[in-house]
């Protein structure tokens, strides 16, 4: 097992490394916000057709 | 039970909801062990050094990049020939995910090809081929977006989703084709792959997760479009 340091440094590519895996975490949580915001607009959008078929579940579209 | 009622949207939409977290789940748990073997387990390379462990994301991006470009393109074709509304809006849903993992795998290639190659971009045949593929994906998403009528949109999309299907073995067989900087495969389909087990365990549980992800993703995304494009149909069936 290496030290905390040397793992950070991962042999020198360290900025590299974390700089990829960053940017992997930042690309899924960009896509996973958009997608919540998405469906949050939607069922905003969605609420008055729900309340006029006296439902308020947004489950199912039958 | 009849499986074709599920190609109706409407039917199709509770059991997306319902199938979601069997995917995401797991996916989080296969992101995490893919991890920790990568950089817990496997040894550090004797030629690139920690460097490789760019490839543990990377590559799998990489193929997801190319395989949904693949899925797309079929669900979009039987959409189109079949006149089938479900594989239309499947393959609208699969276009996003597919362009962030290409997008992902052009970012993570060049993090991986400075400290290795000493270039953070070259236009070597894999990369521009990549380049092109994520093109592909923006001018699918964008034609669609640019045309009102979801069922024109969908044929439009098929049509150019279809014609750029031939990018994929370029990019594919682009390192045995051309001399390019980017390494030829490390995984082959026959013999033995050139890698130690622990980075190959790595790349495949990682390359799982992504798949499981991209499912999940999909499935959640097409429930957005289901709702949006059928709440048209909905408020003249509230009117009436």
């Amino acid at each position: 097992m290496r030290s905390f340091s040397d793992f950070i440094s991962m042999g020198g590519y360290g900025f590299y490394i974390w700089g990829s895996y960053l940017f992997a975490l930042i690309a899924i949580a960009a896509e996973l916000v958009g997608l919540s915001r998405r469906k949050k607009a939607l069922q905003e959008e969605l609420k008055p057709v729900n309340l006029l078929r006296g439902r308020v579940t947004n489950e199912t579209t039958t | 039970m009849n499986l074709y009622k599920y190609s109706s949207p409407t039917n199709f939409y509770p059991l997306a909801g319902k199938l979601i977290p069997w995917f995401a789940i797991p996916s989080a748990i296969l992101f995490a062990v893919g991890l920790y073997v990568g950089f817990f387990v496997a040894p550090t390379d004797f030629q690139q050094g920690d460097a490789y462990r760019i490839m543990f994301i990377h590559v799998p991006a990489a193929w997801m990049g190319m395989f949904l470009y693949v899925l797309m393109a079929f669900y979009a074709g039987i959409g189109w020939a079949f006149n089938a509304r479900l594989s239309s809006m499947m393959a609208s849903s699969i276009a996003i995910t597919g362009a962030m993992f290409t997008f992902l795998s052009l970012v993570t290639g060049a993090f991986w090809g400075k400290p290795t190659w000493g270039t953070w971009w070259v236009w070597d045949a894999r990369m521009t081929s990549t380049l092109i593929l994520l093109f592909l994906y923006i001018g699918f998403i964008s034609l669609q977006a640019s045309i009102d009528d979801p069922r024109k949109a969908d044929r439009a999309g098929a049509v150019l989703a279809l014609v750029g299907v031939i990018n994929v073995p370029i990019i594919y067989f682009s390192v045995q084709w051309w001399n390019t900087l980017h390494q030829g495969a490390t995984i082959r389909i026959l013999g033995k792959p050139s890698i130690a087990a622990p980075m190959l365990a790595a790349m495949l549980i990682i390359l799982a997760a992504c798949w499981l992800y991209s499912v999940a993703v999909v499935l959640i995304r097409v429930r957005c479009i289901i709702l949006e494009r059928e709440q048209n149909a909905r408020l003249a069936e509230v009117a009436i």
